[in-house]
């Protein structure tokens, strides 16, 4: 099973069940559906579904405004570049929304993609959600594997409150990736842990997952154990659990794919910082050339043997 | 003007033969002075949060809030005090003081203020008397009340939205892609249109070129009512047949409503300018306004009061002026 079309199942199911729900967004019951992630979707009596208009700042208002009557919105945006036109309706009736006396009785829920697939060319390559995340200390899940997938689409796709959910174009076509084991997720869904190790913790942020795990093999093969943690969030994380993990280890690989310079890991390492003196520590991020804006494969590259060399 | 008139008050039917109902005039007396009594407290520098006064905007705000039905919901702008005073009627019983003094303290940040002192002015919203949302931001306030009515329909609720934005407002983009998207999904809602001619301090000829806002209308396939000449009476008559038009059709409207800001000044004379510099009114203190017992403003159609002596007489208008007065003036700042 590909990822989109495991995706694409949650989304059927979660959405069915909903009540007094308006699914939106262009071209969501129309042609491609919007590459298969919204096709077959179905409502129940009185719940619509509406091709939109192409008008993302309008449309991300209407959602606030249909969540605060106590119904429920559901915006499908194509991809991540669209929310730049979003920004007013993301900043300042989100942040009229949360000065109020009674929380949002409504679910308003924006689900967007990275188009990190490469070769999109200079306007179509952004893939910074903590920017947004940082603009109004926006909820915002990057969804990665199987089970994060499953926890975060389950309880937030419909739920009260605002919430951004985005998935990577990058992982749509490939298989869906399984974690052979979940040893811990925070109860906000921020933070969840795949492997415990003594020898490196790991913590992958926005769509370094997979990343992580070929790490996680490639020290297996050396006789290395990791901890291995992945952040779906991006603001508003508690980093406790990984940070006693780091107090054990004394060793940190950050692996972030995203092109932000304002990233949720200086946060991670400012904290982990205070509190413990590092004797190893490797930052995998993305170094942009000055050709970066022209079309390339737009994808972080690591060099397991390298890092494996850099811990030892 | 004496007519037959059949207005909707909070659901109670009134009927009146013969002379139309003084309750209009009593509101708009009531906002005229409310207002001038927030405008001393700012003159007297008590206040840290900019309020947009709505002087002249009184006769709109009372017809709006006398055509809106129960469930329906206003969505407002930065100059909401109007609309938010027109609304947050005085109960049975309550004197009306105490609701202005609800809304002087809301301006002082204070907890006891109309929404506990969190929003101050620019975002006051009410939502225990059907508004629900206001926005500072120009534009910003045409989709969400879209998805207020979007919402209300899932929730198979039968209301209509009016939201309110001015001649500077319909220039962003957001009034644009509102007024498309209301009219594709169906959504009832009314845009109704303040058009004072001014954004700050720029006339629309000095900053754009005009808006034909009928054809605009026209062309999205949306109602459009034109309202000019500060006639309360015909405002409500003609917004209540408009709200049953939009709630029955689901077909969005757009109303461009004329009215003149009110509360210009000059300037100190200086060398620049011998007679004083022409200020128009925009937000804070208006200080060529003062309060008095009878708070006329301008002596032609620009200002509902002098509107109102068509109906009712100045005598008459001037009693109630001075009763209202000296009881608002009882939580002056």
């Amino acid at each position: 099973m590909t990822f989109l079309e495991y995706i694409n199942g949650l989304l059927r199911k979660e959405i069915a069940k909903a009540k007094n729900l308006a699914i939106f967004g262009q071209n969501i019951a129309a042609g491609s559906y919007l590459g298969g992630l919204t096709k077959g979707l179905k409502v129940g009596a009185g719940s619509r579904i509406i091709n939109s208009t192409n008008a993302e700042n309008s449309l991300v208002g209407l959602g606030f405004g249909a969540a605060l009557t106590g119904a429920n919105a559901f915006f499908f945006m194509r991809q991540i570049d669209f929310l730049l036109l979003t920004a007013d309706q993301l900043v300042n009736t989100y942040n009229i929304i949360r000065n109020r006396k009674e929380p949002l009785r409504g679910s308003f829920t924006i689900f967007t993609t990275a188009i990190d697939q490469g070769y999109e060319g200079p306007q179509s390559s952004l893939n910074n959600f903590s920017d947004f995340a940082s603009l109004a200390r926006i909820p915002i899940y990057a969804v990665n594997n199987e089970y994060d997938a499953k926890q975060i689409i389950k309880s937030e796709l419909v739920a009260p409150g605002f919430r951004i959910i985005a998935v990577s174009t990058r992982y749509m076509r490939q298989a869906l990736q399984s974690p052979k084991q979940i040893l811990y997720e925070s109860s906000d869904l921020t933070t969840f842990q795949y492997e415990k190790g003594s020898d490196v913790t790991i913590v992958c942020f926005n769509f370094s997952y997979p990343l992580g795990v070929s790490l996680v093999t490639a020290l297996g093969a050396k006789g290395l154990r990791a901890s291995f943690f992945n952040v779906n969030a991006f603001v508003s994380v508690d980093w406790s659990k990984i940070i006693t993990d780091i107090i054990r280890t004394k060793k940190l690989v950050v692996i972030d794919d995203s092109k932000s310079v304002n990233a949720p890991y200086f946060s991670l390492l400012a904290a982990v910082e205070s509190v413990v003196p590092l004797k190893k520590k490797v930052i995998i991020t993305r170094t942009l050339d000055s050709d970066w804006l022209v079309p390339n494969p737009d994808s972080l590259e690591i060099n397991n043997a390298r890092i494996i060399k850099k811990l030892l | 003007m004496m007519a037959k008139l059949k207005i909707n008050v909070d659901g109670r039917k009134r009927e009146k033969n013969g002379k139309a109902d003084f309750f209009l005039a009593e509101e708009i007396i009531r906002l005229r002075l409310s207002q001038m009594i927030v405008n001393e407290g700012f003159k007297a520098g008590r206040f840290k949060v900019p309020v947009h006064l709505a002087f002249g905007h009184e006769a709109l705000a009372v017809a709006v809030s006398m055509a809106m039905r129960r469930d329906d919901k206003l969505v407002l702008t930065h100059r909401n005090i109007a609309y938010n005073m027109a609304r947050v009627k005085p109960k049975p019983r309550e004197k009306a003081a105490l609701v202005l003094k609800r809304f002087l303290h809301e301006y002082l940040l204070r907890p006891s203020g109309l929404q506990g002192g969190r929003f101050g002015s620019m975002n006051l919203f009410t939502p225990d008397f059907g508004i629900p949302y206001t926005s500072s931001i120009l534009g910003n306030q045409f989709p969400v009340g879209c998805g207020f009515a979007l919402g209300d329909q899932l929730l198979r609720k039968e209301c209509v939205v009016f939201i309110s934005g001015g001649d500077g407002g319909i220039e962003e983009g957001a009034f644009w892609e509102s007024a498309l998207m209301a009219r594709s999904m169906r959504l009832p809602v009314i845009f109704l249109i303040e058009n004072n001619e001014w954004s700050m301090h720029t006339k629309i000829d000095e900053r754009r070129t005009p808006i034909n806002l009928e054809k605009f209308s026209e062309s999205l396939g949306l109602t459009f009512l034109s309202l000019k000449g500060n006639d309360p009476y015909e405002y409500q008559k003609r917004l209540s047949a408009l709200r049953e038009k939009v709630s029955r059709s689901r077909i969005a409207a757009c109303v461009e409503t004329t009215v003149r800001t009110l509360g210009d000044w000059y300037s100190a004379p200086n060398a620049e300018y011998p007679e004083g510099k022409f200020v128009k009114y925009h937000t804070g203190a208006s200080p060529s306004t003062v309060l008095s017992e009878w708070p006329i403003m301008k002596e032609d159609k620009d200002d509902p009061l002098f509107v109102l002596k068509d109906f009712f007489g100045e005598r008459r208008l001037k009693q109630v002026a001075k009763r209202q007065f000296y009881a608002l003036k009882k939580v002056m700042l």
